[in-house]
């Protein structure tokens, strides 16, 4: 049994959890690979990493980001950006100690330690040289937890959700990776780049050990059967934990259907065939149907209301309704648009 | 005064150099400056220790409860912040034979004190009937919830959970301070202090054996199970929470996980055909018993206040219609308003028949003409206390007070002597505390926990709060109180 609060709390802890794993992996790669580029070169990369990560409208009102101090700070520490690391560790660290009863102590000891760690920085700007210093500090944190996750964790309804979130939020980043490459101003696809953003390039290299084209990269980024972070991968495994907590909580039933679809999908290779024609619309109706399969969850894990006068109860404070992904009406008519990432108000 | 140290072999340059016992009772020396017999080997290991190793425990201790978030908020200030919790490594210490004493004098204490619950509430009041409480001093308590009366509990439980306040006085006598029946916290607190303290110190306890305190969980799960409505078997038990916002929110979230049971808010429950229900992914699932750590006026926003969007609505009807319990009972305030601790030995000696075990601090009732006269007459020996606050707020140490202060509340008590009384002043008794560079005296005071439900139990030990300036009477941590690990040491080595 798990009460719908908790189980929505920890969903969104699976995907801050990867959301904050997936920025430092960008500003990892910003670190390194923007010194080499030429200020009009650095910014086109900085714009294609704010699109990866959803978070242009977010960065819009600031004007250009310019330069990488800027980019840091924004994708770093940023209390206004809820795609910030520091935005991402706090929203963590909060679900948890909501559902603190019910977590192993150790999960809460590390991501309150990530936290306060966080916090010995106060509202002054990490500085550029301790910028490595502090992305290790939060990649080592967050494989702390994933360790406490699997080997510390009851495997209950609790720790279902966590994985699902984190399974869904790693193939929205993925895919959105794709569309944003897919819609680089530069016309190219750079398969080293998309690899290294998605941590697969050892196993890329082990499993094809050439020079990585782009089109196998992005067929190994989607479908890739021995990649953990293949959106088919993590499809299956977010299906499978679907379909745990569907069996006692039918609302979870439609989306555990629609991940399966897109696994099914994704395995028989109707996408990457759609892929083949119209590349862009086909990811971007993928990015949508993930979306559209994090929203269900999020309405899923609370149960359709046996009486009327119970309704007002769960209305969260300002009267907003259930967390749901900010989505455009119509994915197809512009393609290439990436999707905001689901922020958990 | 005598300087201690002198007499502890291996002292040196320790820690207990210049130790000099403050006023009133010490509870680690003797007046001539020995160790006391249960305090003899703690106060041979402090000897040994430096400033320098005291404060790397000291910092071992804070980055524990640093990392495990164990805090507390204090509201009065801007930030809302949470503090980390204070603790004192060196411990108190209570003999097998005194807490044998304390134990009884508890629960004859709460026993008394349920049993007037019941006869307030569902019983016929008898009490009030007698004249040993007035009546009106009852119905005009802010804690005298109309909307319980006639609510009947199992066992005649009202007060599942009681934190009894107990001072030591000059001579060494346990007296009990104030009730607080409704919910007292400090008990998640009690646990981790111990916990910390076999990490930082474990050779500390190498010389002693203690009572064990990792139990509460169990015995409070067992305590609320058996107030179930009818007695069910396999009670669903939730604890109810105002959420992470609450200045104790950690203790909330501890006693759930302890008790492997469900931590909800009021948004989490709803109420249907006088049936609690929790909201769960599976639909809605019934309850049988809430250990609410919400306040009364917050529970049930259809009985008591309507702008609370912390409680359940209909959880009274619930509570009426008896399929639910909640712990502790509604209406508590009633007993421990600190306008009915005078009565309370009259109330033990009524229902009881015998003597009380624990004094009360002696009290003068400021609604009784005679009392307060005498009182305002020298309210510069006194201490002034509102009734219906808690946390030490509002409190005034007559002899620490500027000749201002004793004004206003000679006026607010004339303004409303219903809403004060006045005590003598205890000099409460003191133990060794570390203040960064040696052992001082420091005040301190004792809060036990007494569990209720089919029987009564008394958990060994409490939460011993520490004043941590020299000789502030104040020890609240909302006040910068601190704490001790408190040892209830076995027969053995008592």
């Amino acid at each position: 049994m798990i009460l719908a609060r908790h189980a929505d709390a920890l969903f969104w802890v699976g995907r801050y959890l990867e959301r904050t794993e997936a920025t430092v992996r960008c500003l990892d790669y910003a670190a390194n690979s923007i010194i080499h580029l030429r200020p009009d070169e650095a910014r086109i990369e900085i714009e294609q990493l704010v699109k990866t990560l959803g978070l242009e409208s977010v960065a819009a009102p600031l004007g250009s980001l310019g330069g990488r101090r800027q980019l840091f700070a924004f994708l770093l520490s940023d209390t206004a950006n809820p795609g910030s690391v520091l935005s991402a560790v706090s929203a963590v660290r909060e679900r948890l100690r909501s559902t603190r009863e019910r977590i192993p102590i150790e999960l809460w000891e590390e991501a309150n330690g990530l936290y306060l760690r966080f916090r010995e920085f106060g509202d002054t700007e990490i500085p550029p040289e301790q910028l490595h210093e502090v992305l290790l500090m939060v990649r080592r944190a967050c494989l702390a937890i994933s360790g406490v996750l699997n080997e510390g964790m009851r495997r209950d309804e609790g720790y279902e959700f966590i994985l699902i979130g984190r399974m869904i939020e790693r193939s929205v980043f993925t895919v959105g990776l794709l569309v944003a490459g897919y819609t680089d101003p530069r016309d190219v696809m750079d398969a080293t780049r998309m690899l290294r953003l998605t941590s697969s390039l050892q196993a890329y290299h082990r499993r094809h050990g050439h020079a990585p084209d782009a089109e196998g990269v992005v067929r190994y980024l989607l479908a890739g059967t021995d990649l953990p972070r293949s959106v088919l991968s993590c499809l299956l495994r977010a299906e499978e934990s679907l379909r745990g907590v569907g069996s006692v909580a039918d609302a979870l039933d439609g989306p555990r259907r629609r991940a399966g679809l897109l696994r099914a999908r994704l395995e028989l290779g109707e996408i990457t065939e759609a892929m083949s024609q119209e590349p862009l619309p086909a990811l971007s109706e993928l990015h949508w149907d993930l979306a559209e399969v994090a929203s269900e969850i999020a309405a899923g894990v609370v149960p359709p209301l046996g009486f009327p006068t119970a309704s007002s109860q769960y209305l969260r404070p300002g009267g907003a309704p259930p967390d749901a992904d900010p989505l455009p009406a119509d994915p197809s008519a512009e393609p290439g648009r990436s999707l905001s990432p689901g922020i958990d108000r | 005064m005598a300087i201690v140290a002198d007499s502890l072999q291996g002292s040196g340059d320790a820690l207990l150099d210049c130790y000099e016992p403050a006023r009133g009772f010490d509870e680690a020396f003797e007046s001539d400056g020995s160790a006391r017999g249960v305090y003899r080997r703690i106060v041979e290991r402090f000897g040994e220790l430096d400033a320098g190793e005291a404060q790397r425990l000291e910092r071992l201790v804070a980055d524990e409860f640093r990392r495990q978030g164990i805090t507390f908020t204090v509201y009065s200030e801007e930030e809302g912040t949470e503090r980390i919790w204070p603790m004192d490594l060196f411990p108190r210490l209570i003999s097998a034979t005194e807490w044998d004493e304390l134990e009884r004098g508890l629960t004859q204490r709460v026993t008394a004190l349920n049993c007037f619950l019941a006869d307030l509430y569902s019983g016929d009041g008898a009490a009030i009937a007698d004249g040993i409480v007035p009546r009106w001093l009852v119905v005009s308590s802010r804690g005298f919830e109309r909307n319980a009366m006639g609510i009947e509990v199992p066992h005649g439980a009202h007060c599942n959970i009681a934190g009894i306040d107990v001072v030591r006085d000059a001579g060494g006598r346990y007296r009990v301070l104030e009730d607080n029946l409704r919910n007292p916290s400090g008990i998640s607190y009690v646990i981790e202090n111990r916990a910390a303290m076999a990490k930082a110190c474990s050779w500390l306890f190498y010389d002693h054996a203690t009572q064990p305190v990792e139990q509460y969980g169990r015995m409070l799960r067992s305590t609320l199970e058996s107030m179930a409505p009818g007695g069910k078997d396999s009670p669903h038990v939730v604890v109810l929470t105002p959420g992470i916002f609450n200045a104790a929110y950690f203790e909330h979230a501890f006693l759930a996980r302890s008790m492997g049971v469900e931590l909800v808010e009021g948004r989490d429950l709803v109420v249907d055909g006088g049936t609690v229900f929790a909201r769960t992914i599976e639909g809605l699932i019934a309850v049988d018993v809430i250990y609410r750590r919400i306040d009364d006026d917050f529970l049930d926003p259809v009985a008591f206040r309507p702008d609370s969007t912390l409680g359940v609505p209909g959880l009274l009807g619930a509570l009426r219609a008896g399929t639910v319990t909640v712990c502790n009972a509604i209406g508590n305030g009633a007993a421990d308003d600190k306008a009915v601790y005078p009565y309370v030995p009259d109330l033990i000696r009524y229902y009881l028949g015998d003597e009380p075990i624990i004094d009360n601090v002696s009290t003068y009732m400021m609604w009784d003409p005679d009392q307060r006269a005498e009182a305002l007459g020298r309210l510069d020996e006194l201490v002034v206390k509102p009734v219906g606050e808690s946390g030490g707020y509002g409190v005034l140490i007559g002899p620490h007070a500027s000749d201002e202060e004793l004004e206003t509340a000679r006026a607010a008590i004339e303004a409303d002597p219903r809403n004060w009384i006045t005590q003598e002043v205890v000099q409460l008794s003191s133990l060794p505390s570390f203040t960064g560079e040696r052992l001082e005296p420091r005040h301190v005071d004792l809060r036990p926990f007494v569990l209720t439900g089919e029987r009564t139990e008394v958990f060994p030990g409490g939460l011993t709060r520490v004043a941590m300036r020299r000789g502030s009477l104040i020890v609240n941590s909302s006040a910068g109180g601190g704490s001790k690990d408190t040892w209830v040491l076995t027969p053995e080595y008592s």
